[in-house]
């Protein structure tokens, strides 16, 4: 039932999209041609600016209420390191630095990964066999540093 | 013999047009753009390879079932999608999941920038009523300027479907053209001294703001703008899923899974939709002007807004005015592009975080351009 309802919605969308297509290549193209006419008859003008108006409006009441939402938690942050008796000054700022938190985030990082710069030497420590084999003994008297 | 014939005259060769040879390359130049010079890889491969399927000669109208256009073929149920505005709004809810918005709460007034970028949508839509578009193409064709390929998509599927094809392509294109064409206007707009300023490393953001954000973005957006509701319901909704840190799973396939199917299905039937018999007019020429200019306009745009800005701000809170040419909405490439230049001028100046917040509010402002454009041109009384 579903697939026959999609199905007919579909053909009936492409049937009209052709056939706008075709219509429109017709129409639209010979009508193609330089008229400020146009932008008066269509109500151009208007509708950019208002259009853009309203886009602006909308980004800036977003920025709006963004900047006075973190006032307002950074004023309640202040409160509560307050009543929590640490001393923070007015001017104080609260917040941390995008550097501060890539040189915490780096330091964890360095400390999760051991990369850190004193080698622990037991880890140096590597199994070296030297089975004896007269097949191949030159390589000792070849390549091998003397021992003592 | 007869049998041989028949067959000949199904074959491509038989049903080839210069229409048909001219797409071919347009698909392999996209694939090359893609594979050589790294411009979107993940749109035009899919763009590209579309437009070689949707573009293989065949005859057509005997019922073979084969074209996008045809009644009961696979490419025709999978540009089911594109026709009725389903892909671009589960491709916002992607990008809502995959989107950091820390870089905007922490500097909310480089939203503005977003907003001032948006200017190309609506200059560019004069133009083309101008031109002799109606008004409701001269709207799909916009907000191209917008340079956001969903919300091109989304809108011209409800003001003019006849046109998706040439507007998404001609989105998309200039997408990935962003390394090529903003450069030039943002070196044209702005001095060496402007260009080498250096902004204050943003402040870190809570976690509550980034949860409120979501919710607060989508209640002001689209009380305004309702028409932007799919798009901007499930980009909000893609970034609580991110931000309320409860739902990693649903995040995750939202980001991953969810978005790169519909970007293969999107790409694909978008680019199949360019079918030269019912695609290579000389209006989709028009309209690949047209959005070139939106674009141009857009860049220029949010590049000048942020000089204005600079007048009004002191000291370390001056703006570089090339993150003005993030306002429009091509994410991440218009940001990526502005971090080159930064780097460019000088190595120790990283503009990338900067140019992310105007960015991510260009997507926002875009889709709620394309709200306002369909409160204003869809004929629903």
């Amino acid at each position: 039932m579903f697939y026959q309802s999609v199905n007919s919605d579909t053909l009936n969308t492409v049937k009209d999209t052709v056939a706008n297509i075709q219509d429109s290549s017709g129409e639209v193209f010979n009508e193609i041609g330089f008229n400020l006419d146009n932008i008066s008859s269509n109500d151009g003008i208007l509708i950019t600016i208002v259009g853009y108006i309203i886009v602006f409006c909308a980004l800036m009441l977003l920025y709006l209420f963004i900047s006075n939402l973190t006032k307002i938690l950074i004023y309640q942050q202040r409160k509560r390191l307050k009543a929590s008796g640490k001393d923070v000054e007015e001017g104080q700022e609260l917040a941390i630095t995008g550097e501060i938190n890539a040189a915490i985030a780096a330091a964890l990082f360095m400390h999760f990964a051991e990369t850190h710069d004193f080698e622990n030497t037991v880890l140096t420590i590597k199994k070296v066999q030297r089975p004896y084999s007269p097949w191949s003994s030159k390589i000792y008297g070849l390549r091998q540093f003397p021992r003592k | 013999m007869e049998g041989v014939f028949q067959f000949f005259r199904f074959t491509g060769f038989a049903n080839v047009t210069i229409g048909h040879i001219i797409m071919i390359l347009v698909g392999l130049l996209f694939i090359y753009l893609a594979i050589k010079k790294e411009y979107e890889p993940l749109l035009l491969i899919p763009i590209g390879f579309g437009i070689l399927i949707g573009n293989i000669p065949f005859l057509e109208n005997v019922g073979l079932q084969i074209g996008i256009y045809e009644e009961g073929s696979v490419l025709n149920y999978l540009y089911f999608g594109v026709l009725k505005g389903i892909y671009p709004p589960l491709i916002f809810l992607g990008i809502g999941a995959m989107t950091d918005f820390s870089a905007l709460l922490s500097n909310p007034k480089l939203m503005l920038l977003g907003a001032a970028a948006q200017v190309g949508i609506f200059i560019t839509f004069i133009a083309a009523l101008t031109l002799g578009f109606t008004q409701d193409q001269a709207a799909a064709i916009g907000i191209i300027g917008g340079a956001d390929g969903p919300t091109a998509i989304f809108l011209s599927s409800k003001l003019a479907p006849e046109l998706i094809g040439a507007i998404a392509i001609a989105a998309y294109s200039y997408m990935a053209l962003v390394p090529v064409i903003q450069p030039p206007i943002i070196k044209l707009l702005t001095t060496k001294e402007e260009r080498k300023i250096k902004m204050k490393p943003p402040r870190s953001v809570s976690k509550t703001e980034k949860m409120i954000f979501p919710i607060v973005g989508l209640l002001l957006t689209t009380f305004i703008s309702p028409g932007a509701l799919p798009l901007l319901g499930l980009l909000f909704f893609g970034n609580m899923l991110k931000e309320s840190g409860v739902t990693k799973r649903l995040s995750d396939t939202a980001s991953k899974a969810l978005i790169d199917i519909v970007t293969i299905l999107l790409g694909l039937t978008v680019g199949a939709s360019t079918q030269a018999t019912t695609f290579l007019t000389p209006q989709s020429i028009l309209i690949f002007f047209l959005g070139a200019v939106s674009f141009m306009i857009a860049t220029a745009g949010g590049v000048i807004f942020a000089k204005v800005m600079n007048l009004f701000l002191k000291g370390d809170d001056k703006l570089n005015p090339m993150i003005g040419a993030s306002g429009v909405s091509a994410v991440p490439d218009s940001a990526r592009v502005v971090q080159q230049l930064g780097l460019k001028e000088d190595k120790s100046n990283y503009l990338l975080m900067h140019a992310m917040a105007p960015n991510v509010a260009g997507v926002i402002g875009s889709a709620v351009a394309a709200g306002i454009l369909m409160g204003f041109l869809m004929d629903v009384f």
